[in-house]
């Protein structure tokens, strides 16, 4: 199969030469056009839909561009024997990664915090004394990478939490914000995370008007810090609504 | 960790209300810092700082490296934390693993800044020896040997202390190499180049009890918290980096109040290390 090095090949072969793309913005620019064309203060169309996988108590899949999750949730069951008694319910969150979400093969496995820093989005907004000594399990698949990925992950575990009638104070929506020169952009897309020069992940329950999680990366200075939340809350706040939209369809639609 | 009674936990928030905690100290007072450079010989640069009971250790060591080839211009930085089972039983084995994994991501965040290299506290770019084909690969790696609350305050302040004791190799480049032909290099023993560290942040947990804000918390109050934000800010005032820890939600704005009084704190703290440093460094030289 394998051909000589310089001999014409007979049958496909990749193309060797490296392909390098040039930056997407160059450092002054000011108006500069994103990749997908949206405005810097635009987030990606969502769609949510609840009910994607039959054997689990609730779950959803969320796709917002590129980026497509899915999320299922099992529970309340009995916890491990192992584990203490508990008088209030335990929440296990795991995040993996298909092998072909990357464009390398492989990458996911560089995410290993996306489990813990879902369980502590969605810790704030479950009521865990509502199912003492159970714990309640959500998994998340990512099928595709496209930027945000964290952002979606919680927002449509959220929603397979609520699609399997587990209590909580309020949907979680996730939004992120990436600093790329000294234009705010928000829900970035994988390009535009890589060139990023600061980043801000916030987590909110809309309704409660109260911030779960948070998470700064790279040098922010105060104005900077204001403007990014404020966008980022009031992203948050619309999201909410597409989301309660979406679980008012099915219900709906399972009624009929 | 012992747990804690309802007449203690009431013990504990009553004294943060009234501004005296109970080792006496006031909201925002850090324990006393010690600072020790120089402990691992082997490693390029090293310290160990205790902060009150909280006993931690950082190394730096380089080893020569190729750069990534989407950023030929810069050197690798790692930072990885091991939380040792002498600090408590429970870390053996992958018990330690969940605490680690979240140290050295908060650390990470903190202290290399975005992807694109901005806003790192360690310019990446002074690492680098022959563009595209050697640079220094730099193993920051951190140790919590006893731990009483406050363990990435304490990392941040080691990596800090054990970056400004790292003294990198002079590295003499041999002639000009043609095409993909790796250049030899001569590292050299005797002169070394120090780093600069008046950029590295330093980071601040400010952990809310009640209505109140308490900085460098001990384990017992860590197991009261409702939530905790940890700030990692640098010289100029800007913030590298944020985490908030815990499950409970906070409004916005207290979020902002925090991040106020953290800015506030960290003035003190960082001159307070870099004098600490600095007189250690001095002590080093001495012994």
């Amino acid at each position: 199969m394998a051909a000589k090095p310089g001999s014409a090949p007979t049958t496909y072969s990749p193309s060797l030469t490296q392909k390098t793309r040039p930056p997407i913005f160059k450092g002054n620019d000011l108006d500069w056009v994103r990749p997908d064309g949206r405005g810097f203060h635009q987030c990606r169309p969502a769609f949510f839909r609840t009910g994607a996988v039959n054997s689990a108590s609730g779950s959803a899949y969320a796709e917002f561009g590129n980026t497509k999750v899915i999320v299922s949730v099992f529970g309340p069951r009995e916890s491990k024997k192992a584990m203490m008694y508990s008088d209030i319910g335990r929440l296990n969150c795991n995040v993996s990664y298909t092998t072909f979400a990357t464009p390398v093969r492989g990458q996911g496995s560089d995410h290993k915090e996306f489990s813990s820093m879902l369980h502590k989005a969605l810790e704030g907004a479950i009521m865990l004394e509502t199912f003492p000594k159970t714990t309640v399990d959500v998994f998340a698949l990512v099928l595709e990478s496209g930027g945000s990925d964290l952002p979606v992950v919680i927002s449509c575990a959220s929603l397979a939490l609520a699609d399997a009638g587990i209590m909580m104070y309020d949907l979680v929506a996730a939004v992120s914000v990436s600093c790329l020169g000294k234009n705010l952009v928000i829900d970035p897309i994988l390009e535009e995370e890589s060139y990023q020069d600061g980043s801000l992940m916030l987590t909110c329950m809309p309704s409660r008007y109260e911030v779960t999680q948070l998470i700064f990366t790279g040098e922010w200075s105060t104005p900077d810090i204001n403007e990014a939340m404020q966008l980022c809350l009031d992203a948050c706040g619309k999201l909410g609504k597409v989301m309660r939209s979406c679980l008012k369809e099915a219900t709906s639609a399972s009624q009929e | 960790m012992v747990g804690l009674s309802v007449g203690e936990k009431h013990f504990i928030q009553g004294g943060i209300a009234q501004d005296l905690r109970s080792d006496g100290r006031k909201r925002l007072t850090y324990r006393p810092i010690y600072v020790e450079t120089g402990v691992i010989p082997q490693a390029h640069g090293s310290a160990r700082i205790r902060l009150g009971a909280t006993d931690v250790i950082a190394s730096v060591k380089a080893e020569l490296g190729k750069p990534s080839a989407l950023q030929p211009d810069k050197g690798k930085i790692a930072i990885y934390v091991d939380c040792s089972p002498t600090a408590a039983p429970m870390f053996e084995g992958r018990g330690g693993e969940e605490l680690s994994t979240e140290l050295s991501v908060a650390l990470q965040r903190c202290l290399l800044g975005g992807k694109s290299g901005a806003g790192s506290g360690i310019d990446p770019s002074s690492l680098v020896i022959v563009e595209g084909k050697v640079c220094w690969d730099l193993y920051i790696d951190g140790l919590v040997i006893s731990s009483d609350g406050n363990l990435l305050d304490a990392l941040g302040a080691a990596i800090k202390a054990a970056l400004s004791n790292t003294g990198i190799p002079k590295v003499n480049v041999a002639s000009e190499t043609s095409g993909d032909e790796q250049p030899e290099v001569n590292i050299s023993d005797e002169e070394f180049l120090q780093f600069d560290t008046s950029g590295i942040p330093v980071i601040v947990t400010l952990t809310k009890v009640g209505r109140h804000y308490i900085v460098d918390a001990t384990s017992e109050e860590e197991s009261q918290i409702n939530s905790a934000i940890s700030i990692s800010i640098n010289r100029k005032g800007h913030i590298c980096g944020l985490t908030k820890r815990g499950g409970a939600g906070l409004d916005p704005s207290i979020i902002l109040d925090m991040i106020s009084v953290a800015k506030h704190v960290s003035e003190q703290l960082i001159n307070k290390l870099d004098s600490e440093i600095a007189a250690a460094e001095a002590n080093e030289e001495e012994s």
